[in-house]
């Protein structure tokens, strides 16, 4: 049996100045932010506004808790939500106001919308998105919007059936990427690159058939894009032309389009699979060469012509019919954003920069006069994965359709 | 072999004896011949003892024999059977003498000799009767134990489906057979000690030679040996004095009713100490694979015993866990939850007036209660108890607006996940590390957590049973009974490399 060892002898401070430098690392390491859930107010969604004197008018929309155990209870169900506004220099002094109108902490983590007023981006958003940037407990996934025609509060007035706080339908629909959806992310990469101008979503409120309460029997409605030029507004795109922007800027999800088939021969829908985007530039002396291919593959979904698509022919022309169409589209929106509003929101420059660095170099000072003289062509290259279920529309006669 | 780092727990305790045995004569005594003077002497040292019988008995030639035990220990049907009736029934002319009556009188199995008042003594109080002869320096004793026993019964503590479902009990002999019944081979082996200065407790560690390490035996029978206390009352007491790191929250030696978990660890080369009057049999080393296992494991299918590991193993995360993370979340770090979520964890928490670093706390010290009460009470107010707690936690509580439905949701989360650690004592240190946790995540959050997990991580690598790392067999052969339950024709190595380990020092 080996006989008991006994411990050294330790210093007796050193515990005692473990503890210490234990309880320092807790107490200064900054970690005593603890806020109770139910002392924080839920920013859901906010909005700038321009005042007439030049101000700024910060809205906060935010959710009220409630639900579980107090359902059911007597009385009509309170509001789900409220907003708050102030009107400040910058929007620091805004939502400090707002600060002093909330009982609780105001809490911006779960905000998931802006809104711009359409006057305020049509002078200027930059003073009001820098906040953004520099305050860490924003977040830059956030989508950003322009309210087409109003102001960002009455966005936020608008009440919503589907969810529970209105601003998570925007949200909702912003995820479906059937339109132009742009974070602050987004915004601020396209602010800050070379050769593209930033820009955003729009919305506007929609009167729904029921009654013309005050915000009650509103719905949202995206409506196409706003384009900048620099921190401003210059115009809008509308639904259509979106739609060819998105594929012009490589945004396209599974969408819808359609066609009218040359002679009034009648129209054909198609369901789009995948499609992409290609930007091809040549420099010919000063001159600028923009070459859009776009590629997409699609399925026939409706087909409202006497053709039957299951034959190779009839599909070929129903394809060139969608091609055209496309084309055309796009082509009117290229034609739009270098004619009418003169802002390369495609990022034609900066494929010019990544294509033809030296170029660019001399190019980019004068862009703003050179792009709207760049010669722009777009191809497209759709193939059709299935005709559907029927080739021939059922509701025909057999003799009435083109074999 | 690590050394022990308290060893001071094995130093003598003192022992405060009160002024006994006034009368007790010197411990060298030896058996007189005149009958009356042991007599005596065994009357002054059992002085006030009256459950002793003093019965003399004459034999046919006349000469006299004395017959002594204590009847609450003896059965006394071996007595009358095989000492006094063939003492009564047979004739002889002579005096009989000791050998005589070893040899010819008794019928009994078990008789010993011995010149030794105070080995006369023990086997007296362990159950022997004593047959004392005139004219003779030895006294016969004759093994007559029969106190009741209870009959091998299912574990409380470890139930299974599928299995043996005998269990051990109190009497130490018993349990020795239940091993032996498994392990029929003569390297089953066994020392035996008495602990215990009054209680003199059997205590019996058992091996199997050739696979166990030597060194880890020295070890474990230098520290068995080394305990000096008064009485043992349970294996917990030996557990106490030969554990590496008293001030652990996880127990760093197995103890287990089963016999048949015993000898498969046995078989694994680990050590069983078992102890008289307890089921409770101790197996070391342990490791914190052996906390997570069940005996089931190895009785039911591979694949669902590997399931059934792996659902282990993620509660008891969520046994430690849940609770913190749901109060550093809800405090400190409201952005990680998803919206909807955030507002209805918010609304349910709009009428509680507390924070939720108390709620959280209110409710687990409230789970522990109730469990305890219900182990405590008898079984039918148990069910009684559980009613009222889900009653009134589950419902009433949240309704007054005292306790917030989530609280309640994480707390059960939380006690069924203690519940599937198969090892009791394991699931206590699991339990208990759940309320340092709290306070972490309470005050610190997340960071706090980590800090925690950290910490936990640390001891759990340092901590060691008998030289060996808790967490031992993590080696990629030898993962194969830890991750997952391999079949057992596919395990072909012992999991616990002894041998290795043994010589870091």
């Amino acid at each position: 049996m080996k006989p008991p060892m006994k411990p050294p002898m330790k210093p007796p401070m050193k515990p005692l100045l473990c503890l210490c430098m234990l309880g320092s690392l807790l107490i200064l390491s900054g970690c005593w932010d603890r806020t109770e859930i139910n002392d924080l107010a839920f920013i859901t969604g906010s909005a700038f506004d321009r005042t007439k004197d030049g101000k700024y008018l910060l809205s906060v929309q935010i959710a009220i808790p409630q639900g579980g155990q107090s359902t059911g209870g007597s009385g009509g169900p309170p509001g789900k939500f409220f907003v708050l506004s102030a009107t400040g220099v910058n929007a620091s002094e805004a939502f400090e106001l707002i600060q002093k109108q909330s009982s609780r902490r105001l809490f911006t983590a779960h905000r998931s919308v802006i809104f711009i007023g359409e006057s305020l981006g049509r002078h200027g958003i930059n003073d009001v998105l820098d906040v953004f940037a520099h305050d860490p407990r924003q977040r830059l996934k956030t989508y950003m919007l322009v309210v087409k025609g109003e102001t960002g509060m009455r966005m936020l007035e608008t009440k919503y059936p589907f969810e529970q706080v209105p601003v998570e339908a925007v949200k909702e629909l912003e995820r479906q990427r059937t339109e132009m959806a742009v974070t602050l992310r987004d915004y601020f990469i396209a602010a800050s690159s070379q050769g593209i101008s930033p820009v955003l979503g729009a919305i506007e409120s929609e009167r729904a058939s029921s009654d013309g309460k005050d915000g009650a029997g509103n719905l949202f409605k995206l409506a196409g894009t706003a384009i900048f030029n620099g921190p401003r507004i210059v115009g809008f795109l509308d639904a259509n032309e979106t739609s060819g922007f998105l594929w012009a800027t490589d945004h396209m999800k599974n969408s819808r389009i359609f066609a009218n088939l040359s002679g009034g021969k009648g129209n054909v829908g198609i369901q789009m699979h995948r499609a992409k985007r290609r930007i091809f530039t040549h420099m010919r002396g000063d001159k600028v060469q923009v070459n859009i291919q776009l590629e997409g593959v699609a399925s026939l979904v409706e087909n409202n012509t006497k053709l039957d698509v299951s034959r190779p022919d009839n599909l070929a022309i129903v394809r060139k019919a969608l091609e055209d169409a496309i084309e055309e589209r796009v082509r009117h929106v290229v034609n739009k954003l270098q004619k009418q509003y003169k802002t390369d929101s495609l990022g034609i420059g900066q494929e010019i920069y990544r294509g033809h660095p030296n170029q660019w170099k001399r190019l980019k000072n004068d862009w703003q006069a050179k792009y709207p003289e760049a010669n722009v062509s777009v191809s497209v290259k759709l193939s059709l994965l299935g005709a559907g279920m029927a080739g021939p529309p059922l509701q025909l006669y057999d003799k009435e359709i083109v074999k | 072999m690590r050394r022990l780092r308290k060893w001071g727990r094995m130093l003598p305790r003192q022992l405060s004896l009160p002024e006994e045995q006034p009368t007790a004569a010197d411990e060298t005594a030896m058996v007189s011949p005149e009958l009356e003077a042991n007599e005596r002497y065994l009357r002054d040292v059992f002085q006030d003892c009256s459950d002793l019988v003093y019965r003399s008995v004459r034999l046919k030639a006349g000469s006299e024999l004395l017959v002594v035990f204590v009847s609450s220990l003896v059965n006394e049907q071996i007595i009358d059977d095989h000492v006094l009736k063939p003492m009564l029934s047979l004739a002889t002319d002579v005096p009989a003498t000791v050998d005589d009556c070893a040899d010819a009188l008794l019928t009994a199995g078990t008789i010993e000799r011995t010149p030794s008042m105070t080995t006369l003594i023990r086997k007296l109080l362990d159950g022997y009767a004593i047959v004392l002869v005139p004219a003779g320096h030895n006294a016969i004793t004759v093994k007559a134990s029969g106190i009741k026993q209870r009959s091998l019964e299912e574990p409380s503590s470890e139930p299974v489906i599928r299995g043996p479902r005998d269990g051990f009990i109190e009497n130490i002999a018993v349990n020795m057979g239940l091993l032996r019944n498994r392990l029929k081979t003569s390297r089953l082996k066994t020392e035996s000690f008495m602990l215990g200065e009054l209680t003199q407790t059997q205590v019996i560690v058992v091996y199997l030679s050739g696979i166990v390490s030597p060194a880890l035996l020295e070890e474990v029978k230098t520290r068995v040996k080394g305990i000096r206390v008064d009485g043992i009352i349970d294996s917990g007491y030996v557990e106490e004095f030969i554990e590496d790191l008293p001030y652990s929250p996880f127990p760093q030696v197995h103890s287990t009713e089963r016999p048949d978990a015993v000898a498969a660890e046995l078989l694994e080369g680990r050590i069983a100490i078992l102890v008289d009057n307890t089921p409770f049999v101790l197996v070391l080393p342990m490791t914190l694979w052996t906390g997570l296992q069940a005996s089931e494991d190895y009785y039911i299918r591979w694949p669902i015993a590997t399931f059934v590991r792996w659902i282990r193993f993620l509660f008891i995360f969520i046994a430690i866990f849940a609770p913190p993370l749901y109060v550093a979340v809800t405090t400190f770090h409201q952005e990680m939850i998803p919206t909807n979520l955030v507002l209805s964890i918010a609304s349910s928490r709009e009428a509680v007036p507390f924070p939720a670093l108390i709620e959280a706390l209110l409710m687990e010290i409230i789970f522990e209660a109730l469990r305890e009460a219900g182990i405590r009470l008898p079984k039918q107010i148990g069910q009684a108890v559980s009613i009222v707690g889900a009653l009134v936690i589950g419902q009433a509580a949240v309704q007054a607006g005292i306790i917030s439905a989530p609280v309640v949701i994480i707390v059960s989360i939380t006690g069924i996940a203690a519940f599937t650690i198969p090892r009791y004592s394991f699931a206590n240190g699991v339990r208990l590390l759940r309320f340092p946790m709290l306070f972490l995540a309470g005050t610190l959050g997340l960071y706090g957590i980590v800090l925690g997990f950290l910490g936990i991580l640390l001891h759990l690598a340092s901590l060691r049973s008998f030289g060996i790392p808790y967490f031992t067999p993590v080696s990629f052969g030898s993962l194969k009974d830890i991750l997952i339950r391999s079949p057992i024709w596919a395990r072909t190595t012992r999991s616990l490399p002894y041998e290795r380990s043994g010589k870091d020092q």
